[in-house]
């Protein structure tokens, strides 16, 4: 679109589409977070680790995948849990601090984890250049990570274990929920993963959530699919009288703003997984502010000990 | 939906504990006033937090220091708070704070048991506001590092400490609520750190700290808007060191008291350029958050460099390189 044939009019017409949309996706989580209450398992402690790297390899058109070996972490990471990743010094490059990414999988057999990233700006082109056999400085499992909270019984029967669960990522925060499916699948929870994407080979999970034996409703932008009023009218048709027992969302604000609308129509817990700039990754530096609105004399919420996982519920009116 | 794991599996982190070892004949210690420290080096403020004691041997540093109290509460500043461009990190965290009473009611209690000193440090919007806030922490902590790297409201935020009349102001009141050593935490942009550092000693400071964070203004690199949501933030990391390494080089010509060193250090041969041009002791801020164990590292790094120089002491090293 941005090609030299453009002319300026057209390229500043992409640029501001580009801008709105980010500005409405920041929008769209407006009044829509809150910190979930004290979670039932204890969290892992973190370590950190020198994880060799046995797998680097360039994952459809936009994205890399990168198999870690580190047992500690692979065998206490909960889903949902994030590492931080320190990248080593490149051909001129300095990257100072660690960027989080999402533990996409576990292995604990292996122990081994899986992360995927898409090269966007300094620190993750950097982060390209680092060859199988070399290490990595990885601090984790950080975070809180999603959980499948009881659902409310029948009539006065109390709650039961959750037994279905719509799953929703798009682009590299389909990561965030895998380790969700991973669960799902071990305790024989029945997962409903929509993929959102630009397109079919930019599509990250399907051949996991194929392995894991997840539901999978691929959605793209070049198709029209994975438009909001398109996916959400899918999602109702598919669970017209039925709905999930959760719904677990992360990779964009208006994702998670319709799965709040669902959860809302639903009667169902809607959980988000937030990104956010950091340094710590541990709670001490405060960069990481969620965005709720708090008392300005009070700090609201950070997302690397707060969440990244937080609860999404429709403000009142 | 824990996998207890069959047996602990070791990880590099364990091993670096394990590897601490005793250097007998290398003496690291150091005097900030009535406060010895088994060793000079203690991480910046703001860059360390006792939930660090789980991944790094906490027990090693010389000190601990805490992020900057104020007297009330403070929610800090909008995001993003923090990003990095090629020249470093920028921060504009705002500095969010449960007040003093917030402070030892929730976090002294985590650094206390860390085992090390610990400095806490004291921040205020005017000279007035620094006395306050030490009365306030009711004597917790080994001693206090007076942050004076913040906007004067009393003075169209001025920094106070680039004002070595309110820097004297400060300190003088802050002597009056304690015996404890007081550290004085200089900004960069100041006319004259030498003034500044005598101006603090003058009024009774035990030692001061060059420096804080460089003010600066990152910029996206796409549509170049602010990145951060206070638009402008503080310049840490490795590029500032040689900024950093002259403003203590006068500020040790200076004054007698000790020069505590504090910007881009990352490994032992930084700490010793400070130490070189006069420091007494360092602090490690952002190198921390790549490089979690990076104070742990030059501590044994410099124990080493001493016993393999047959050295006692980093002067005495100093001294031998310079023969
Ligand atoms: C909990 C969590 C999980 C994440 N999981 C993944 C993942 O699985 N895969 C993946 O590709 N990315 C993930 N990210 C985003 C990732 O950390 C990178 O920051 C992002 O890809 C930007 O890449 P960069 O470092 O090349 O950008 P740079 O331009 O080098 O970044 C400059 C600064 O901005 C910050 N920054 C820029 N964009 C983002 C962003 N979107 N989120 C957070 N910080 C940002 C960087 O951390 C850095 O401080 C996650 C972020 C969080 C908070
Ligand atoms: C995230 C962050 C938070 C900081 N918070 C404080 C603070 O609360 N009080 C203070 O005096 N300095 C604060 N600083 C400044 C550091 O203590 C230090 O002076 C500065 O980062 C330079 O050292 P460095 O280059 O080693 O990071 C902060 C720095 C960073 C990066
Ligand atoms: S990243 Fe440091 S507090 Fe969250």
């Amino acid at each position: 679109m941005t090609g030299t044939t453009a002319t300026v009019a057209e390229r500043l017409a992409v640029l501001r589409r580009q801008q709105a949309f980010a500005a409405a996706d920041e929008a769209a989580l407006a009044g829509l977070i809150a910190v979930r209450p004290p979670e039932r398992m204890p969290r892992p402690d973190p370590v950190w680790d020198d994880a060799a790297v046995l797998v680097h390899e360039v994952v459809g058109e936009r994205y890399r995948r990168l198999v870690l070996a580190s047992a500690t972490i692979a065998t206490t990471a909960l889903a949902g849990q994030f590492l931080m990743i320190t990248v080593p010094p490149a051909l001129g490059e300095r990257i100072l601090l660690p960027r989080p990414m999402a533990i996409h999988r576990r292995h604990p057999e292996q122990g081994t984890v899986e992360v995927i990233y898409g090269v966007a700006g300094r620190g993750t082109t950097a982060l390209v250049d680092v060859g199988v056999g070399e290490r990595l400085l990885v601090t984790g499992p950080l975070g809180r990570g999603f959980e499948f909270p009881d659902a409310a019984g029948p009539d006065a029967a109390g709650p039961r274990p959750a037994r279905t669960a719509l799953m929703i990522g798009r682009g590299v925060g389909v990561c965030a929920i895998m380790g969700s499916v991973e669960d799902a699948a071990r305790l024989g929870i029945d997962a409903t993963v929509v993929l959102s994407g630009r397109s079919r080979a930019n599509l990250i999970g399907s051949a996991d959530c194929a392995e894991l034996g997840a539901t999978v409703i691929p959605v793209t932008d070049d198709d029209g699919s994975s438009a909001l009023a398109a996916l959400g009218e899918r999602l109702r048709g598919l669970f017209a009288g039925a709905p999930p027992d959760v719904i677990l969302v992360c990779g964009a604000g208006v994702l998670a703003r319709l799965a709040a609308e669902l959860g809302a129509e639903w009667g169902v817990p809607v959980q988000v997984s937030l990104e956010a700039h950091m340094a710590c990754g541990l709670g001490y530096c405060h960069g990481c502010a969620a965005p709720v609105a708090t008392d300005p004399a009070v700090e609201g919420p950070l997302v690397c000990v707060d969440g990244p996982v937080f609860d999404a519920v429709l403000p009142a009116g | 939906m824990t996998i207890a794991p069959p047996m602990p599996p070791t990880d590099a982190r364990r091993a670096f504990f394990d590897a601490r070892r005793a250097f007998e004949a290398v003496n690291l210690s150091v005097r900030i006033g009535s406060l010895t420290l088994a060793n000079p080096v203690m991480p910046a403020s703001g860059c360390f937090g006792p939930a660090l004691g789980r991944l790094i041997p906490v027990a090693e540093l010389g000190a601990v220091v805490t992020k900057t109290v104020f007297g009330t509460p403070r929610g800090g500043n909008a995001a993003h708070r923090l990003t990095e461009l090629r020249a470093g990190m920028v921060n504009s965290v705002g500095i969010p704070s449960r007040g003093a009473a917030g402070y030892l009611a929730a976090q002294h209690p985590l650094y206390l048991a860390l085992g090390v000193p610990v400095i806490v440090s004291v921040g205020g919007h005017r000279p007035g506001e620094y006395a306050p806030v030490v009365r306030g922490l009711r004597g917790a902590g080994d001693a206090y590092e007076l942050n004076v790297s913040c906007p004067n409201l009393d003075r169209h935020g001025t920094d106070i400490g680039s004002d070595p009349d309110a820097i004297g102001t400060v300190v003088q009141a802050v002597r009056r609520e304690t015996d404890k050593p007081l550290i004085v935490k200089l900004p960069v942009l100041v006319s004259s750190i030498a003034d500044c550092a005598q101006a603090a000693e003058a009024a009774g400071a035990d030692a001061v700290c060059v420096a804080n964070s460089i003010p600066a203004l990152p910029l996206t690199a796409d549509t170049r808007s602010p990145v951060l949501g206070n638009v402008i933030g503080g310049l840490s990391g490795p590029n500032i060191r040689p900024v950093v390494l002259r403003l203590v080089w006068l500020a040790a010509r200076a004054v007698d008291i000790p020069v505590i060193a504090c910007g881009g250090i990352e490994t032992a041969d930084d700490a010793l350029d400070y130490f070189s041009v006069g420091a007494r002791a360092v602090q490690v801020g952002t190198a921390s958050f790549g490089r979690p164990f990076a104070m742990v590292e030059i501590i044994r790094a410099l124990q080493e460099r001493c016993e393999g120089a047959a050295a006692a002491d980093i002067a005495e090293l100093i001294e031998l390189w310079r023969a």
